[in-house]
């Protein structure tokens, strides 16, 4: 995970500051998930207050984007983001251990609170908008980083402005990230007309549509591990994993379709036809099972 | 016991030579051509395990981590293509197929989900078969028995 880094300013490191977590874009199919954070010290915390941050949702692109300007240009708060590219989120979430999205956000957070206090920023208290148990979320953050007090709670981007500061930070992260998008793939007609990337945005739906390949899903700005790509799978070809037949495995019997059948390509080995074995070296000395090596012995 | 008859395949060159061949660990229900090379983006990781680079590549949103292996030395791969439409007139299994290669590769990039390729893997372990293949059929010459007796006599 990339973390962007501006330096500690001074006096981060010699008052006691307080930082406000908030996060962006982690509903939608595409584009990565950005944590932002932003810190003041105590003292500023009052100005701070009149400098109307909102929750960034509650505001227009415009004006999210001036305020994070200023934001920038203002000599007493700091700020840094995490941008999880939704490669990573896919890849994480589909691994043969799952990690699920909540322990990717609480990762993400920690790992901007760690930054800022290897930076030396002096961190006496973190506001942190919830994901799943606020509670829960509170002792792991405070097992973890013991001294600093930590409030966590629902919807705290609008009850804080250190947090509605980092949502948008975090907002406005996210945003030009998807607009300025350069696809990794290099197959023709792909657009950036994504709309929201969430499941119900008419623009989304179309550009899923757009974008979907029968044999690769999709760009990899796609995030493949969503619910909403699923039916597009069913309509592609089938690619089946080792890891989710383990998962199978407890429900069904397992009807091992790990590989295309050898003998269906035409090769056949000492076997029967129809006992259709793998590439799998089964039924053969162990040096051949651990190579996976079958005997084939004609061409059909 | 009568042989049976052996397929056609005819491996005159083709007119591919695959820069690479993708070994993936999964199993895709789609056997004819797809835009691989628009999708598949392998990248070097910087990283070397028993001497070999890793590479790092997504597909369907799965990171693999791949090796580059190449095929010994006197051993070339092809990919065949089952010819259709031809009746095969040998008649005796009545379902001899003949194949056409239709491209040729000198090595494999296998991938792994989610572990590091390393030398234990079964892909790279399956080209010990050929050495000891060849140990195994070699013709044991007279001097291999000189040695071999001599070992004996100073063992016992």
């Amino acid at each position: 995970m990339a973390v962007v880094a501006t330096a500690a300013p001074e006096w981060a490191t010699k008052e006691p500051c307080l930082m406000g977590i908030d996060e962006a874009g982690r509903g939608p199919v595409l584009g990565p998930m950005v944590y932002g954070c932003m810190y003041c010290a105590r003292s500023y915390q009052n100005t701070l207050a009149t400098l109307s941050f909102a929750d960034s949702k509650t505001l227009k692109e415009e004006q999210r984007e001036e305020l994070f300007e200023s934001l920038k240009t203002n000599s007493s708060i700091g700020w840094e983001v995490d941008v999880i590219c939704p490669k990573v989120l896919s890849a994480k979430m589909l691994k043969r251990t799952k990690v699920n999205l909540n322990e990717i956000s609480h990762n993400s957070a920690m790992g901007l609170v760690k930054k800022a206090l290897d930076m030396g920023v002096l961190l006496a208290e973190v506001y942190v908008d919830t994901v799943g148990d606020p509670e829960k979320y509170r002792v792991k953050l405070a097992e973890k980083f013991p001294g600093i007090k930590f409030v966590v709670a629902k919807k705290a981007d609008s009850l804080y402005p250190v947090v509605s500061g980092a949502s948008i930070v975090a907002k406005v992260t996210r945003d030009r990230a998807v607009r300025n998008w350069a696809f990794d793939e290099t197959a023709q007609n792909m657009h950036m007309n994504t709309g929201s990337g969430y499941p119900g945005d008419p623009n989304t739906i179309q550009w899923l549509k757009d974008h979907k390949h029968p044999v690769f899903g999709f760009p990899t700005l796609v995030r493949f591990s969503w619910g909403t790509c699923t039916p597009y799978f069913k309509n592609g070809v089938e690619v089946t994993w080792e890891s989710d037949e383990l998962d199978e495995d407890e429900a069904s019997n397992g009807s091992a379709k790990r590989q295309v059948k050898l003998s269906s390509l035409g090769f056949t080995g000492f076997k029967r036809k129809s006992e259709e074995i793998e590439s799998s070296g089964k039924a053969r000395c162990k040096f051949f099972q651990a190579r996976k090596l079958e005997l084939v012995r004609k061409f059909q | 016991m009568a042989t049976p008859p052996a397929a056609g395949v005819d491996l005159s060159p083709a007119a591919t030579d695959l820069g690479r061949v993708h070994l993936l660990p999964c199993g895709i229900r789609h056997n004819s051509a797809a835009a691989v090379s628009d999708y598949f983006k392998p990248r070097d990781t910087g990283v070397e395990v028993d001497g070999i680079r890793v590479e790092e590549a997504f597909f369907r949103g799965r990171k693999l981590q791949g090796a580059t292996v190449a095929l010994p030395d006197g051993y070339r791969g092809y990919v065949l293509e089952k010819k259709n439409g031809e009746k095969d007139t040998q008649g005796m299994d009545g379902d001899v197929s003949s194949f056409v290669s239709r491209a040729e590769f000198q090595n494999i990039t296998y991938w792994n989900h989610d572990t590091m390729p390393s030398a234990e893997d079964p892909l790279p372990r399956c080209f010990h078969w050929l050495t000891i293949a060849n140990a195994m059929h070699k013709p044991v010459t007279a001097e291999d028995m000189e040695n071999m007796s001599a070992m004996q006599n100073r063992n016992s």
